[in-house]
């Protein structure tokens, strides 16, 4: 074997070159090697803290997470973004169960519901909310009681974060739907509604309200849908007994979807777009009114020479209501030392204290003294909106619920297929019976 | 010649029992196998005996302890469920979009990279190189390229004079054969090798004796490189089924699965059941349906590839 | 006329050429080569043209690469702004060493226990050794993949996860590792260690000083498969490594979102510092890669 030396001397090298880079690597990175082979903790002054946040949230997180730096030191936190949904909560998840989860993490309401139910996470007592100075009369009454479950609290709220109209000041200028003072006249009546969107759509040319349902977009759908369904007085959940029970009011979910189509075939409302299309529409005036989360607040208002306003979804049924969820701060099971805990608690109290710098992205403050201050009643166009989260809906409790979750997928997907008349409302009601029902049949594991 | 199958234990072996060395043998044998013998039980098969017993069980990812028995309701929710027969038909689909172009394509260029008298290096960089990509690398490259309307595939639809559509992996007809090309572009390169490496075992007096025949180049691939390379290829043909057949990462990385569940897999429901619904004994219950379907083309693999061998002999 | 067995056919002037690679061939041959040349260029640019796209948009500025591929092939203001904002993070040094430390490490273990294991079934004979061929053949088939599941369970049930032995232990046992040690130490002649044994010399003594030394190629095929292997593993870090820091790169790569949003060539550059160090292996040990590949699939 004559290519010996050869390979004895390539071998030497890849060894040389290996052993010489793992000194700085080790050296320099000496807390992720020890935790990853011994699993020590991370540093412990350092705070660990997971969330969801990406796009115009992640910018305004970051700079919230550069406040509690600013005070406890620039060491004192680390903090991670995972991809929003279900990749997020299999992560807490698998965290959890394994005995390694962050300090802090961010979970919506909804989902925040089902972990406690897994024994993944820690109540917070009111001893916990006394040591930073935080009680229950802090907080928004409707998250606050929301979150309650057996009677302990299992989360702290931040803000609640419903579904809202946005309006292109231009068009529905153009359109007759302004008033005196620049806002949308109120349009809580179906049939001045229609009128409305046939008005815009004149001015347009296309569509006079967009909504996303395509590109992998469930959310959407869904929050419109829920928001209108429970704008009908007596509506039943759509889910009952933790997921266990198919309750939805069939009637009520074909008036709201023949509804949608109505809207659709008369051009009013888009067939098929995309998250980032039907915004964009909005902007450059191709529709007037979209539908969305406030948190697209910070995008609309980056785009330059943009005019617009918000409100919430008017009341086109019996009664108001606004699909909602609410961020909230959540304490994963782990060993910790009082000590850790309070930092924890300190964390979340930062945050709670930075709600208005959250507030500007668009949500609602569940942090009272925040949100019935001055500055953020001042706070345009967020006051205008603000009252929606008083008829905020959440989604109903179940093990595969929530925002992000998989029944969200299933139904949602199916709303879009309606909206892009690709599907009759009876046709989707039935592939949402026959693909949920694995789920409805399945006892909680958790 | 490189290629057997298996080494079957020599003959003269069963004069072992009686000879002394061989008792002494045993102890420092055992003592050699040792060290793998403990993760070969515990990470190979013990997981897979445990597979098969959480699959009768109802056990929860988040609770400890094997949950209630089911007997055979996970097997029978899974063999009822629609999304687990979409996900056997999205992973069979991926398989037969993927085969065999794999196959053909590889043989193709080895074929012509065989007949290159210069710069073989540069063939073989260019395909083989993709191969060793890790697979996130290779989804974030080609996830890019899809974008609609401003990627670079919309770019060469337009040059070519065809409209862009909406992209390619957001609409359910075009998701899967989207994930097929970057799988063509990553892959192709393990079998262009192994084509390559049978290629040049064959003796170049077949050709010629072809090609004194009068036989032009076309024929002479035809009559002497095909069946020549039939054993290389009904290898390639059989680890590229099975290699399908535990598609994950760029299903995952590529769509998630979507638009909806379009081009959710195999083995993305197994996991989602296990880690996202925390259903740890109706995923065993799928994982081991899956691993039966795989255990029996393995097993197609073996049997074919000892025929083969035979034959050569 | 006999045909395949002929091996020399003194009639053609062609078979008493040398074995070199440049016979005479007839005309119809050539403009076969030439079509097929051209053909082959045209299908290895096409192949190059994703990498060096990617590798294009990682040096081009963030806004430039949302605007779309018409653009970043216009232009050519080239900026290292994506790579030194991703080496300038901890993140991907972190996720680096994760995937050093992994995969080196599980290389190692590979090599050593498949070696031993190997070294038992050529070399020794043994009760039982039937049975242990059994199982080696039935490991190859077993689809590591489709064990994720329960191998979780396991790693959770050793307190392992979130470690970097949750990614390293379920790896060890490459079954085909085992095969090739073998089918290698199989070729090798009885004779280089009969002077070892005669001298009475133990059978680890005969493994390690004899056997092994004369491994080298084999060894450095398995070091370099496992090492990419590991590397390239999606699936099982995934879902056992939950915490960022310990996140080998391509789970890093595909989970943290940190605020890349629409930073495009931010993305792309990750994709590559990702397949970076394996590129360079690749381009220093190309012929060990390529012939552990060929062997271990001809082989498994």
């Amino acid at each position: 074997m004559d290519q010996r030396p050869a390979t004895l001397s390539r071998r030497g090298f890849l060894t040389a070159a290996m052993g010489a880079a793992a000194v700085p690597l080790l050296a320099g990175c000496s807390s992720p090697v020890s935790a990853g082979l011994f699993g020590t903790r991370l540093s412990p002054e350092t705070l660990v803290y997971w969330n969801l946040f990406g796009g115009g949230d992640g910018t305004r997180m970051e700079a919230m997470e550069d406040g509690y730096r600013k005070i406890y030191g620039a060491n004192s936190l680390q903090a991670t973004t995972f991809a929003w949904g279900n990749p997020y909560y299999t992560k807490v998840t698998l965290a959890t169960v394994g005995n390694r989860p962050p300090d802090v993490a961010v979970a919506h309401l909804t989902r925040a519901k089902p972990l406690w139910d897994g024994g993944l996470l820690e109540a917070i007592t009111e001893a916990d909310l006394a040591a930073v100075g935080l009680s229950t009369s802090d907080f928004n009454p409707r998250p606050w009681q929301a979150q309650i479950t057996d009677g302990k609290n299992i989360a702290v709220p931040l803000d609640t974060h419903p579904l809202v109209m946005f309006f292109n000041t231009d068009v529905c200028k153009k359109a007759g739907l302004l008033d005196g003072s620049g806002n949308l006249v109120p349009l809580d009546d179906m049939d001045t509604f229609e009128a409305a969107l046939a008005a815009i759509s004149k001015v347009t040319g296309g569509p006079a309200m967009t909504i996303a349902n395509v590109g992998g977009e469930t959310a959407t759908p869904w929050r419109v849908f829920w928001t209108f369904y429970n704008q009908h007085k007596g509506a039943s959940p759509f889910l009952s007994d933790n997921g266990s029970r198919l309750t939805v009011d069939e009637d009520i979910f074909m008036d709201v979807n023949d509804r949608l189509q109505k809207w659709v075939k008369q051009g009013w409302v888009n067939k098929a777009l995309d998250y980032a299309t039907a915004e964009s529409y909005l902007f450059t005036g191709k529709a007037g009114l979209y539908l969305e989360g406030e948190w697209e607040i910070t995008t609309a208002q980056s785009v330059k020479g943009f005019e617009f306003g918000i409100v919430p979804l008017p009341t086109l049924y019996d009664t108001p209501a606004s699909q909602a969820d609410s961020h909230t701060f959540i304490l994963p099971r782990k060993n910790r030392t009082d000590e850790q805990r309070l930092q924890a608690m300190k964390f979340i109290k930062a945050m709670l204290d930075q709600s208005m710098t959250w507030a500007k992205g668009g949500h609602v403050p569940a942090y009272l003294p925040v949100a019935e201050s001055a500055e953020y009643k001042a706070l345009e166009p967020q006051s205008r909106y603000a009252s929606a989260a008083e008829h905020a809906v959440y989604d109903d409790a179940a093990w595969y619920g929530g925002s992000g979750s998989t029944f969200e997928g299933i139904v949602g997907a199916q709303l879009g297929l309606i909206q892009q008349l690709a599907s009759t409302p009876k046709q989707a009601l039935s592939a949402i019976k026959t693909q949920l029902r694995v789920y409805l049949n399945t006892p909680s594991p958790l | 010649m490189t290629t057997t199958t298996l080494t079957v234990p020599r003959s003269g072996r069963s004069r072992l029992t009686a000879h002394p060395r061989a008792i002494r043998d045993t102890r420092s044998a055992w003592l050699f196998i040792a060290p793998f013998g403990i993760f070969y039980l515990a990470f190979l098969l013990g997981p897979t005996i445990y597979m098969f017993i959480m699959s009768f069980f109802n056990t929860s990812t988040v609770r400890t302890g094997l949950g209630s028995f089911a007997g055979f309701a996970n097997y029978a929710e899974m063999l009822t469920r629609a999304d687990f027969w979409s996900s056997l038909w999205h992973t069979l689909q991926f398989t037969i979009y993927t085969t065999p172009p794999l196959v053909i394509i590889a043989f193709v260029f080895a074929v012509l990279t065989n007949r290159m008298r210069h710069a073989q290096w540069f063939y073989r960089l260019a395909f083989f190189l993709p191969f060793i990509l890790p697979s996130a690398t290779i989804s974030l490259i080609w996830v890019f390229i899809f974008t609609p309307s401003t990627g670079l595939w919309a770019l060469a639809q337009e040059a070519l004079g065809m409209t862009p559509g909406s992209g390619v992996l957001s609409s359910p007809n075009t998701a899967m054969i989207g994930i097929a090309i970057a799988t063509l572009w990553w892959t192709l390169g393990f079998n262009y090798v192994l084509y390559l490496a049978g290629l040049q075992e064959i003796p170049r007096e077949l050709y010629e004796a072809a090609a004194v025949d009068g036989a032009t180049p076309w024929q002479q691939i035809w009559s002497v490189t095909v069946p020549m390379l039939s054993r290389t290829t009904t290898l390639v043909l059989l680890l590229q089924i099975i290699a399908s057949l535990k598609i994950f990462d760029q299903v995952y990385l590529m769509t998630g699965g979507g638009p909806g569940i379009s081009t959710q897999v195999s083995l993305q429901l197994i996991t989602g059941t296990a880690f996202t619904d925390n259903r740890v004994g109706a995923a065993s219950a799928a994982s081991v349906l899956l691993f039966i379907v795989i255990i029996v083309i393995a097993v197609i693999r073996q049997v074919a590839d000892r025929a083969a061998a035979r034959k050569e002999f | 006329m006999t045909t395949v067995t002929a091996r020399r056919r003194t009639a053609s002037p062609v078979s008493s050429a040398a074995p070199s690679r440049r016979p005479h061939r007839p005309v119809d041959s050539r403009t076969f080569n030439i079509v097929a040349a051209i053909v082959l260029v045209v299908f290895a640019i096409i192949w190059l043209i994703p990498s060096l796209f990617a590798l294009k948009t990682s040096l081009t500025d963030n806004g430039v690469a949302a605007t779309g591929a018409s653009e970043i092939l216009k232009n050519w203001n080239l900026t290292l702004y994506s790579y030194s904002t991703l080496l300038g993070q901890n993140d991907i040094w972190n996720w680096y060493t994760a995937s050093a430390i992994t995969s080196v490490i599980t290389a190692a273990l590979t090599v050593l226990f498949a070696s031993m294991a190997a070294f038992a079934l050529s070399r020794l004979r043994f009760r039982g050794s039937n049975l242990v061929l059994l199982l080696i053949i039935l490991g190859i088939m077993i689809p590591t993949q489709v064990l994720i599941v329960p191998i979780f369970q396991l790693l959770n049930w050793m307190n392992l996860l979130n470690t970097y032995w949750s990614v390293i232990f379920p790896q060890v046992p490459a079954v085909i590792a085992v095969f090739i040690f073998k089918q290698f130490f199989d070729g090798i002649p009885r004779e280089l260690e009969e002077a070892a044994r005669i001298d009475g010399a133990s059978q680890w003594r005969i493994y390690w000083s004899v056997i092994m030394p004369l491994s080298r190629p084999v060894i450095a095929a398995v070091t370099i498969l496992t090492f990419v292997g590991v590397w390239n593993n999606l699936l099982l870090p995934l879902f056992v490594l939950s915490n960022p820091d310990l996140m080998t790169i391509p789970v890093g790569l595909a989970t943290v979102q940190g605020s890349f949003g629409q930073r495009y060539a931010d993305i792309q550059a990750g994709a590559i510092l990702a397949a970076l160090p394996l590129v360079i292996l690749y381009l220093i040990f190309q012929r060990q890669i390529v012939e552990g590949v060929t062997g271990s699939g001809l082989k498994g």
